[in-house]
């Protein structure tokens, strides 16, 4: 449905399409001005930055498709207008249709465009990734995926006890953080990016899982970071919505 | 002529008073406003560590980006898609006024809210401003803080023609980020791209500014510097102008 009612605008269509061109030529410059200055960021080549820009894309253009449009729907909406009532009057688990029901489609070109620079880096690299690495890189990506899922819920819970509060703005800000090597930030930082809002995982751990192999404290760390946030979500939700009364409930 | 600024007065305290209502969103702006500059702080003095020079241009630059943030494709072009321009053309006041109230504000209390960061991570940081390149830089920021304003109003503009003018505003912006200071301080841009954005209104708007303030532009430079910042400011004002006579004039909204 969110498909068509895009391509039914072939002008905005076109504006939409450049739009995503310009979001990850935006992310390449960046990258390419710093190496014009350095042969290595805190440890990592062009090539290993470019594959890191690469995942960076590809979460940035799930999380654009599948997350954005749901989040910034869901304070105003949803809780302040009732209109909640219509997720949970249906038989699918609310918390699934009111974070993932809405989505807009072009922002994966942001994904395919994230995935072509990847190939760019890991070819300017020289050695092709390990099976074990190139299996690691997709199971962080999973994890990055449901991370960002899991912020972004939080995020939008916070509208059941704050209803004016509306954060959207303030992830995407956040989410910027993650699209250098974690390792610029001053230490405290650097470990509120890897432990409290895992920034880091969104593409730094998956690039660098990729690019020099799994290693397996790190992959069981995140996997059950993932697990614990996703329940964290979704206690969250229950307690939001003991407290939320629409019209109908 | 004083009468426009009794009215922008007056609309300033207006929308003063209406955004103040909303201080957890002009936080998440503050955020947004900080985070670039930070995030190339952080990126450069990882590239050079020794060179104290980097970290005290982006803790000016977050403060001169705070204070020259522009949000007209919101505030106005918002209102061109909704109609509610209608009300604003029916007044015997230059719509203007209105937006240029609206911008003040903001500004007023992103840097109101804002300068606690800049001035912690001054101190943070351990990077000490002479008060006299501070006061130098002035000028040149309020210039620089009326151009961007120019700049992102001249792009809000094309919301008479455009459903689009999100994209526009963010590439504009974006282009402003790049050739202005804020991925990598001008000095660091390679070649054609340097020459290019000293040209360019940008630099005016964003590293000018931060460049007097740190000390590193100093004496006649600063001169050639607000001068070449007024240029532009001419410049995007007769644009503006012109974009916004051409576009009233298509404009059709219920009412007029």
């Amino acid at each position: 449905m969110s498909l068509r009612r895009t391509l039914a605008f072939r002008a905005n269509l076109f504006f939409d399409v450049v739009l995503a061109l310009i979001g990850v030529g935006a992310a390449l410059t960046s990258v390419l001005v710093v190496f014009t200055q350095t042969n290595s960021l805190v440890g990592w080549s062009r090539a290993e930055a470019f594959v890191l820009i690469g995942t960076f894309q590809l979460l940035t253009g799930l999380k654009g498709t599948f997350i954005d449009p749901n989040l910034s729907w869901f304070p105003e909406n949803a809780v302040r207008n009732g209109k909640l009532d219509t997720y949970l009057l249906q038989p699918a688990p609310s918390l699934f249709l009111a974070s993932l029901a809405m989505s807009s489609p072009l922002a994966l070109l942001q994904s395919w465009l994230g995935l072509a620079v990847v190939g760019v880096g890991i070819s300017e690299y020289g050695h092709l990734p390990s099976l074990s690495g190139f299996l690691a890189w997709l199971v962080l990506l999973a994890v990055g995926l449901v991370i960002t899922w899991t912020l972004g819920v939080l995020f939008a819970c916070l509208a059941f006890w704050a209803p004016r509060l509306q954060l959207d703005v303030f992830y995407g800000s956040a989410w910027q953080l993650a699209r250098y090597p974690v390792a610029i930030y001053r230490r405290p930082l650097r470990l509120l990016l890897t432990y409290v809002f895992p920034m880091a995982l969104i593409a730094t751990q998956p690039a660098g899982a990729l690019l020099h192999g799994l290693r397996p404290m790190v992959m069981v760390g995140s996997v059950a970071g993932a697990a614990g946030s996703a329940l964290l979500a979704l206690i969250c939700w229950r307690l939001g919505l003991r407290r939320y009364t629409g019209a109908t409930s | 002529m004083i009468w426009l600024i009794r009215l922008t007065a007056l609309r300033l305290r207006q929308e003063v008073l209406e955004w103040s209502g909303a201080w957890w969103f002009l936080l998440t702006l503050v955020v947004q406003a900080v985070l670039g500059p930070l995030i190339g702080l952080f990126v450069w003095s990882a590239i050079f560590p020794t060179n104290p020079y980097v970290t005290k241009y982006y803790v000016a630059l977050m403060l001169v980006t705070l204070m020259t943030e522009s949000f007209e494709q919101y505030t106005f072009a918002e209102r061109i898609y909704d109609g509610t321009i209608g009300h604003e053309l029916l007044r015997p006041q230059p719509v203007v006024v209105g937006v240029i109230g609206t911008n003040i504000a903001i500004r007023i209390w992103l840097t109101v809210m804002g300068a606690p960061v800049v001035v912690l991570a001054e101190i943070a940081l351990q990077v000490p401003f002479s008060w006299s390149a501070v006061v130098l830089a002035l000028p040149a920021l309020v210039i620089a803080a009326a151009l961007t304003f120019l700049w992102t109003l001249a792009l809000s503009l094309s919301a008479f023609w455009t459903e689009r003018v999100h994209a526009i505003v963010g590439f504009g912006s974006y282009v402003s980020t790049l050739l202005g200071g804020t991925i990598a301080p001008l000095a660091f841009l390679p070649e054609p791209w340097r020459a290019i954005g000293k040209v360019l209104p940008f630099y005016a708007m964003l590293g000018l500014p931060a460049e007097i303030a740190t000390g590193r532009v100093h004496g006649v430079a600063i001169v050639t510097g607000n001068a070449y910042q007024l240029g532009w400011v001419a410049a995007l004002t007769v644009l503006s102008i012109s974009l916004w006579r051409l576009g009233v004039r298509r404009y059709t909204v219920v009412g007029g």
